[in-house]
């Protein structure tokens, strides 16, 4: 979890990633930095993020981000 | 059947009246013959086309389902019995077929929509190619086609859809005629918004009791809509199209006015129609995605478009953006461009399929390769923007400007509409050339600046020149009001008799002011030729 949290800050600085649960609901997050934290995360993860994944719901908060990471490390 | 039309006000009406009469579990099946009813009026020949890509979607969809559940319970039944690679062989073998089905159905669709749009933009460069590289004049006949009425908005929702099913995101809905309403549903059909299934299916298809606050609330916007495009948007039309025509004799301050007149025609029709659509589907208890969010106001050109269109926007940031941009090709390309540069390699997976996107917009809106230039340019001035974007925070930090003050918000807001507004000229201009030669002509023939011109030479005389002014005052105060209320639940606290007033006056304008007079046909919503 450290590991994603560092990545989010340097695009975000400012967000509380404990309590922000609307990363994208509260347009944070634009497309350009998804996309970014997308590539991010896939290097330092070593998983696979395909379009699918590519929903609110999996976005909005650093948790949503960390299941999505866990969920596909499982698969 | 037009929207601007008594066969339309009478139409809506008549299915008012059944749809509240029927009872709620067959609503949806009215609303399917009314929205069939509606496009048959368009012409026999139109419906094959919807037919078809209601029934290749319907079905593809289903096999992807059916598809994807087999390999579940496959996996499930022989959890024990197959190792890790073998689940994954079988998976990867299951999920080829649900490719192939999502690719030829997309192919089918797709390929419709591009034989009524870009045949004969194709046939036209292919004589250009004949006579200038193999210098033969033996050119190649035009088709004569007809697009048929909101094709690209009812495949783009159609394909939208099977790419959820797709992607899994939801269940295929079974009952053919229920989806056959998902694809034609009237309101929505002819300028979209474009819909995804898991937000309007469900609105569609619960029914709806009788609300007269919901009526009214709909009637309301439907006016107000109504007072965008006929008081607002034809209203300025001629203006824009004559001065066009004789941009070389009034140049300068003649084209400024154009551009911002123009902006304000094309808002006013656009949105105008969408008012109507969102306004019939709230009579109707169908809450449909809002298309637009006051996008004058936006702060830069990224912002203005995630505003205006919204759904359009959105529809190629979720099926073509973000599959491009996280494609294993796509970021494998970024890393090796960012062995050359860091930053650049960074920036590919993003700005590359941002490039697709904007050309795909730009071909989407139009056959001609003006749309291309303005789709490029729009991209070009998105990315400056994002790479000056750190530099202009530091030099407004300097100059004592605050991020959040009024000056600096409007000194972008201003930037972003006359930004938005030269870009627009490639939609009014002949071709690619003329769209820069006229912008050349802005900085021509300042001096020769007279008011009259206006009045006499360019169709927009004195009164309706103040009437066009006045309407736009109302409309910019209207959406500065919708800042942080929206304008209707602002108007419904007003005691009763304002209430009545702003209803009464409203429809007065329309009637009165909006662009009428002999012989009048409410003019074509520019955006049905896309």
């Amino acid at each position: 979890m450290d590991e994603l949290i560092k990545i989010l800050k340097s695009y975000h600085p400012e967000v509380d990633y404990e309590k922000e649960s609307g990363l994208i609901d509260k347009k944070i997050f634009d497309s350009f930095d998804i996309v970014s934290i997308v590539g991010e995360l896939m290097d330092e993860f070593d998983i696979e993020i395909n379009a699918e994944h590519m929903v609110p719901e999996n976005f909005n908060s650093a948790k949503a981000i960390w299941d999505l990471i866990v969920r596909l490390q499982d698969e | 059947m037009s929207f601007i039309s008594l066969k339309f006000a009478a139409f809506v009406i008549i299915l008012l009246i059944v749809y509240y009469l029927v009872p709620k579990k067959w609503q949806w099946l009215l609303l399917l013959l009314a929205s069939y009813y509606f496009y048959l009026c368009t012409g026999i020949k139109n419906m094959g086309y919807i037919l078809v890509t209601t029934l290749t979607t319907y079905g593809a969809a289903v096999f992807i389902e059916n598809n994807a559940r087999v390999q579940k319970e496959y996996i499930k039944a022989n959890k024990e019995s197959l190792s890790r690679e073998e689940k994954k062989v079988y998976k990867a073998s299951m999920k080829k077929k649900e490719k192939w089905m999502l690719f030829l159905c997309t192919v089918i669709n797709i390929g419709i929509l591009a034989y009524f749009k870009y045949a004969n933009f194709s046939i036209a460069y292919l004589n250009l190619f004949k006579l200038h590289v193999m210098g033969s004049t033996d050119f190649i006949g035009f088709f004569d086609l007809i697009l048929p009425l909101g094709i690209s908005f009812y495949t783009f929702q159609s394909i939208g859809y099977l790419v959820d099913i797709y992607y899994g995101k939801y269940e295929a809905e079974r009952n053919i005629f229920k989806y056959a309403l998902y694809v034609s549903y009237f309101p929505q059909i002819i300028q979209g918004p474009i819909s995804r299934f898991n937000e309007l299916a469900s609105e569609l298809y619960r029914g709806a009791s009788f609300d007269i606050m919901r009526i009214r609330s709909g009637f309301y916007r439907v006016m107000w809509g109504l007072f965008k495009k006929l008081v607002i948007a034809d209203r300025l039309s001629p203006f824009v199209q004559t001065s066009m025509e004789m941009r070389e004799e009034y140049s300068g301050f003649y084209l400024i006015l154009t551009l911002f007149f123009y902006s304000m025609q094309i808002y006013g029709d656009f949105s105008g129609g969408i008012d109507v659509a969102l306004g019939v589907s709230e009579m109707l208890g169908i809450r449909v995605a809002e298309n637009f969010e006051r996008p004058f106001f936006s702060k830069n050109i990224a912002e203005y478009w995630r505003r205006w269109h919204i759904t359009l926007g959105t529809w190629f940031r979720d099926y073509i953006f973000y599959p491009l941009s996280i494609n294993k090709g796509i970021i494998n390309l970024g890393k090796r461009c960012k062995g050359l540069n860091e930053g650049f390699g960074k920036r590919v997976p993003i700005y590359l399929p941002m490039i697709i996107v904007w050309i795909t917009t730009g071909m989407w809106h139009g056959a001609e390769s003006k749309y291309v230039v303005w789709g490029l340019l729009n991209c070009l001035f998105i990315i400056i923007g994002t790479e000056i974007k750190p530099g202009c925070e530091k030099l407004n930090e300097k100059l004592g400007l605050k991020e959040a003050s009024l000056l600096l918000k409007l000194i972008r807001v201003v930037k972003t509409f006359w930004l938005m507004a030269f870009l627009r000229v490639f939609d009014i201009a002949e071709d690619t050339k003329a769209g820069f030669e006229t912008l050349g002509l802005v900085f021509k023939g300042w001096k020769n600046f007279d008011i009259n011109v206006i009045f006499n030479e360019l169709k927009l005389p004195k009164e309706e020149f103040i009437v066009a002014i006045i309407a736009l005052i109302v409309l910019f105060s209207a959406e500065l009001l919708q800042r942080k209320e929206g304008l209707r639940s602002r108007i419904f606290k007003l005691p009763i008799p304002c209430r009545w007033l702003i209803l009464g006056g409203l429809i007065f304008i329309v009637v009165v002011y909006g662009s009428y007079g002999m012989g009048y046909d409410a003019k074509q919503f520019i955006y049905l030729q896309f």
